[in-house]
């Protein structure tokens, strides 16, 4: 389905997941795809950006714009503690960082008890989530980086109106 | 551009990379004495030089095994030995020749850079290109020649830029001339740099370290950690400069590009033109270079294309035969200038604003009153100059808003001053840096804000208790009124969306009067933090698309910031740009929103009081249209008389009341019984004729000439003129005195 579970296959039936949790829910992304992840880190707000940008982290010298899963997922904005982890881009892809609200562990998973999205799915979930591994406590939904860069979330126009609309034109 | 190479090649890549840096670098000097020699044919050394050139690279392109390279190579030395030998003449025809294999060597090297390859299937291009070269040689008659050249040299040059399809590609804008934009990407990547410096800075590093380690090894609280921090302090500082240094690159190398193609130009455009260059050493960090490569390229194109004159016109003029087209780069006050001076035709004013009313930017009566200046800097309004037919009209204005914006967008600015029969100078001011620029961080909305220095006119400090009289209404527009003018607000923080404060309500704000992209407005902050020099992180994509912050940066507290771009604040609040598009060019007249209705007539400027305002020593500056005033008197007190409570002046034989809406004469009387009071003696306007009229005023300013707005009636009752780019409140019962029946239609509207 994706490259990366091709990746997987090849490299034996296992693999490890670093599992995220967000309001109740437990996600998961492969740990390969993740470049760092950072501590407790203020975001510094960006004032008229869309929804799903919490705000700007600074990382290694530069400034990376952080997107808020909890804004994805269409819960409150959490002022507590949480944790951001960076991916790289693809090639000409600027890097970006996801805020979490905490990362649980890595754990290791039967690549074969991942499932598809199931079709019943409304259509920001489609956008979001990619499969789900059954574990025996409840489901982990697995998350592509990839479809989490900020430009495809913008393009997708599911997540957030832009700032210009919410603002009601410019003043 | 991507470099499709292949990672395996290791070795021969590096080499391969230094040699298409080198053999560029080598082709722009061989470009730049061939002009030379044109010109100075006799010049034995220069024909040396570039042999010298021309052998390296044959030499190197054999060792590294590019066979077509070396044909081209071997062509051209073998042309320059007889050259020097003294076997050849320099003429037109050898030196286009020339030029046209460097061409071909470039655009190999170019595909050599993209594919890696030379490329084999164009050997017959460069067939065709050596066979002209040859008959050049053999110095075959002058008919034959042309033959040659008109049915082949221009072919194998398309067909080798074809050859390249991404190179071609890039510049199809420009297919008359080819050569002009021949840019190069190893070339724009790659710096040289001296020895020393790298040697310098890598000490540097060193004590960076050797620093980095005292400190992790201090103790929490030792006493030498002020030193270390000192320390620090200064390393970094000397790693800076050295960096900086080592950018910084002599604008000369910029200028390096442009005898070819002013000559190349020349010929295309049947003009004779002489380049010349002042102030190459200048020196200008690598980036900035880059960023001014292409309006420059503009401006000379368009100095030479719109500005010089072809020869027969000269002549007529009374000027040389050959045009001259000057480069002038110099530093001034922390920032470069770089001017293009054509000494052509200039541009006329008349046929500007002509195409510009045509055009519908502005209104007949705008352009009456413009000044020459102004009226010069439409050429940089966006859309005006787009219209190709303006070119051959005017002479000028081909995507002369480009030059702008992309100057601009670099921090600089571009301003243009030219006078019909003389010539025409476009002078171009960039900053030496983009990397680290000097701020000040204001607060906004509990957020900090970096706003660039070189956007901030003033800073203005409102406090507590005048920021309610401080704001002035005028329909839905803020304005502060600073000293004279009329300045529109922006509140930062109700623009970006934070804290909605209902206004200036009991608390005390600044206004950092800023200044960007022809639009002038103060943007209202909460606080004022340090002034620091700050580093630019760009923003991503989506966050640029927001087009208020230009990039963030990390303060020296450690917390982040996002730094304004003040243009596009203004842009987005909505100010407009004033009328003249140039910073820096005195600026008589700013758009007050509305469109403007404007009448030019001299108006008398007075300073009167107003008590109603809250300190007595508030004044305010009037104007009264000079063509109802009769006289200015000075009067002494003890002359006035009183009659039934009002104030009547005895004046040739006539009895006329006086009018002193500012109890200037109880003020002054109090004073001294034998002081003056200054009069206008007015003529007021009334259903049959017109009676006289004192106005006792403070005193009488100036005369000067102004124009009314017709500003918004129904937010402001007052009449306001703009007299040298200041509102001045036109005494209400005179407004119509300013001209006559335009006037009149415009009391009607209002």
């Amino acid at each position: 389905m994706t490259r990366a579970a091709e990746r997987t296959a090849d490299g034996g039936n296992t693999v490890s997941i670093c599992s995220l949790r967000v309001g109740t829910g437990l996600f998961g992304i492969d740990t390969r795809q993740i470049r760092e992840v950072l501590g407790t880190t203020t975001t510094h707000y960006v004032p008229l950006a869309p929804e799903y940008i919490a705000g700007v982290v600074p990382y290694r010298g530069e400034v990376l714009s952080a997107v808020s899963f909890r804004a994805l997922l269409g819960l409150e904005r959490c002022t507590g503690a949480n944790c951001i982890l960076v991916f790289d881009g693809e090639q000409n892809e600027e890097r970006f960082g996801l805020i979490v609200d905490g990362v649980s562990g890595v754990i290791e998973l039967q690549q074969d008890s991942l499932e598809a999205n199931p079709s019943g799915l409304d259509a920001r979930s489609m956008e979001l989530f990619d499969g789900a591994y059954k574990l025996p406590s409840g489901l982990l939904v697995r998350l592509d980086p990839r479809k989490l860069r900020p430009a495809r979330l913008a393009e997708s126009g599911l997540f957030g109106r832009s700032n210009r609309e919410r603002q009601g034109g410019p003043r | 551009m991507d470099r499709g190479q292949q990672p395996d090649k290791g070795k021969v890549e590096d080499l391969t990379k230094e040699f298409i840096a080198e053999s560029q670098e080598g082709l722009e000097r061989m470009e730049l004495c061939l002009t030379e020699l044109e010109m100075r044919p006799d010049d034995g050394e220069l024909v040396s030089e570039i042999f010298r050139a021309i052998h390296t690279i044959k030499g190197t392109t054999g060792f590294l095994g590019f066979s077509r390279l070396e044909r081209l190579a071997h062509m051209g030395e073998s042309l320059l030995g007889a050259l020097r030998d003294g076997k050849l003449m320099v003429t037109t025809e050898l030196i286009s020749g020339l030029l046209q294999l460097m061409d071909g060597m470039r655009t190999i090297l170019q595909l050599i850079e993209s594919a890696g390859t030379e490329g084999e299937q164009s050997e017959e291009d460069d067939r065709e290109l050596i066979a002209y070269l040859a008959n050049l040689r053999a110095g075959c008659g002058e008919c034959a020649m042309d033959k040659v050249r008109a049915s082949q040299t221009r072919v194998p040059l398309d067909k080798l830029g074809a050859g390249s399809s991404t190179r071609s590609g890039q510049h199809e804008g420009q297919p008359e001339w080819p050569a002009v934009a021949a840019g190069s990407s190893t070339h724009d990547k790659t710096l040289r740099i001296d020895v020393e410096v790298l040697n310098r800075m890598m000490n540097h590093v060193g004590e960076l370290v050797l620093t980095r380690n005292q400190i992790l090894r201090c103790p929490p609280g030792s006493e030498n950690f002020p030193e270390l921090a000192r320390r620090l302090d200064s390393v970094t500082a000397e790693l800076r400069e050295c960096v900086m240094h080592a950018r910084m690159q002599p604008v000369g190398h910029l200028f390096s590009k442009f005898p070819r193609m002013v000559r190349d130009l020349a010929i295309a455009c049947g003009r004779q033109v002489r380049i010349e260059f002042e102030g190459q050493e200048t020196g200008l960090d690598k980036s900035m270079l880059e960023a001014v490569r292409d309006p420059l390229t503009h401006a000379v194109r368009n100095a030479i294309d719109h500005g010089i004159e072809p020869p027969e016109e000269r002549v007529q003029a009374g000027k040389p035969a050959q045009g001259v087209v000057r480069l002038r780069a110099f530093h001034q006050s922390g920032s470069v200038v770089i001017e293009v001076i054509d000494d052509g035709a200039g541009i006329s004013t008349e046929l500007v604003m002509a195409k510009a009313i045509e055009r519908g930017i502005l209104t007949p009566e705008q352009a009456e009153a413009m000044t020459q200046r102004e009226a010069l800097q439409m050429i940089f309004v966006a859309g005006f100059s787009t219209a190709k037919q303006l070119t051959n009209i005017s002479g000028r204005g081909m995507g002369m808003d480009v030059v702008r914006t992309n100057v601009e967008k670099v921090g600089g600015s571009v301003e243009l001053v030219s006078s019909v029969g003389v010539g025409t100078t476009v002078r171009m001011r960039v900053p030496l840096t983009l990397a680290i620029v000097p701020a000040l961080v204001v607060q906004s909305g509990g957020q900090g804000f970096a706003l660039p220095q070189n956007s901030l006119v003033e800073l203005v400090y409102v406090p507590w208790h005048e920021a309610e009289t401080a704001v002035e209404h005028m329909g839905e527009t803020q304005l502060y009124r600073l000293r004279e003018g009329l300045l529109p607000l922006v509140w930062l923080d109700r623009l970006l969306g934070l804290g909605q404060s209902a206004g200036p309500v009991g608390s005390d704000f600044y206004i950092a009067v800023v200044e960007s992209e022809g639009r002038r407005f103060g943007l209202v902050v909460d606080d004022l933090k340090a002034p620091e020099e700050i580093v630019v992180k760009p923003l991503s994509a989506e966050l640029r698309e927001i087009g208020v912050f230009s990039g963030a940066t990390v303060l020296g507290n450690g917390a982040l910031a996002l730094i304004l771009d003040v243009a596009a604040t203004g842009e987005q609040a909505g100010v407009r740009q004033m009328a003249e598009a140039v910073k820096g060019v005195s600026t008589d007249r700013v758009q007050m929103g509305t469109a403007l209705s404007e009448m030019e007539s001299s108006m008398v400027i007075y300073e009167s009081g107003k008590r109603r305002l809250v300190q007595d020593s508030h004044t305010e500056q009037m104007a009264m249209p000079l063509s109802a005033v009769e006289r200015i008197e000075s009067v002494l007190l003890s002359q006035i008389e009183y009659a039934g409570g009002r104030a009547v002046l005895q004046y040739r034989g006539e009895l006329i009341p006086l009018e002193d809406k500012d109890d200037i004469l109880r003020e002054r009387s109090a004073d001294d019984f034998s002081a003056t009071a200054t009069v206008l003696i007015c003529l007021r306007p009334k259903a049959q004729g017109a009676t006289r009229v004192g106005m006792v005023v403070r005193r009488v300013l100036d005369v000067s000439p102004g124009s009314l707005l017709a500003a918004d009636a129904a937010a402001c009752e007052q009449q306001l003129a703009m007299v040298k780019e200041r509102v001045k409140t036109v005494h209400g019962d005179f407004a119509q005195w300013v001209d006559g029946p335009r006037t009149a239609a415009f009391r009607e509207v209002a």
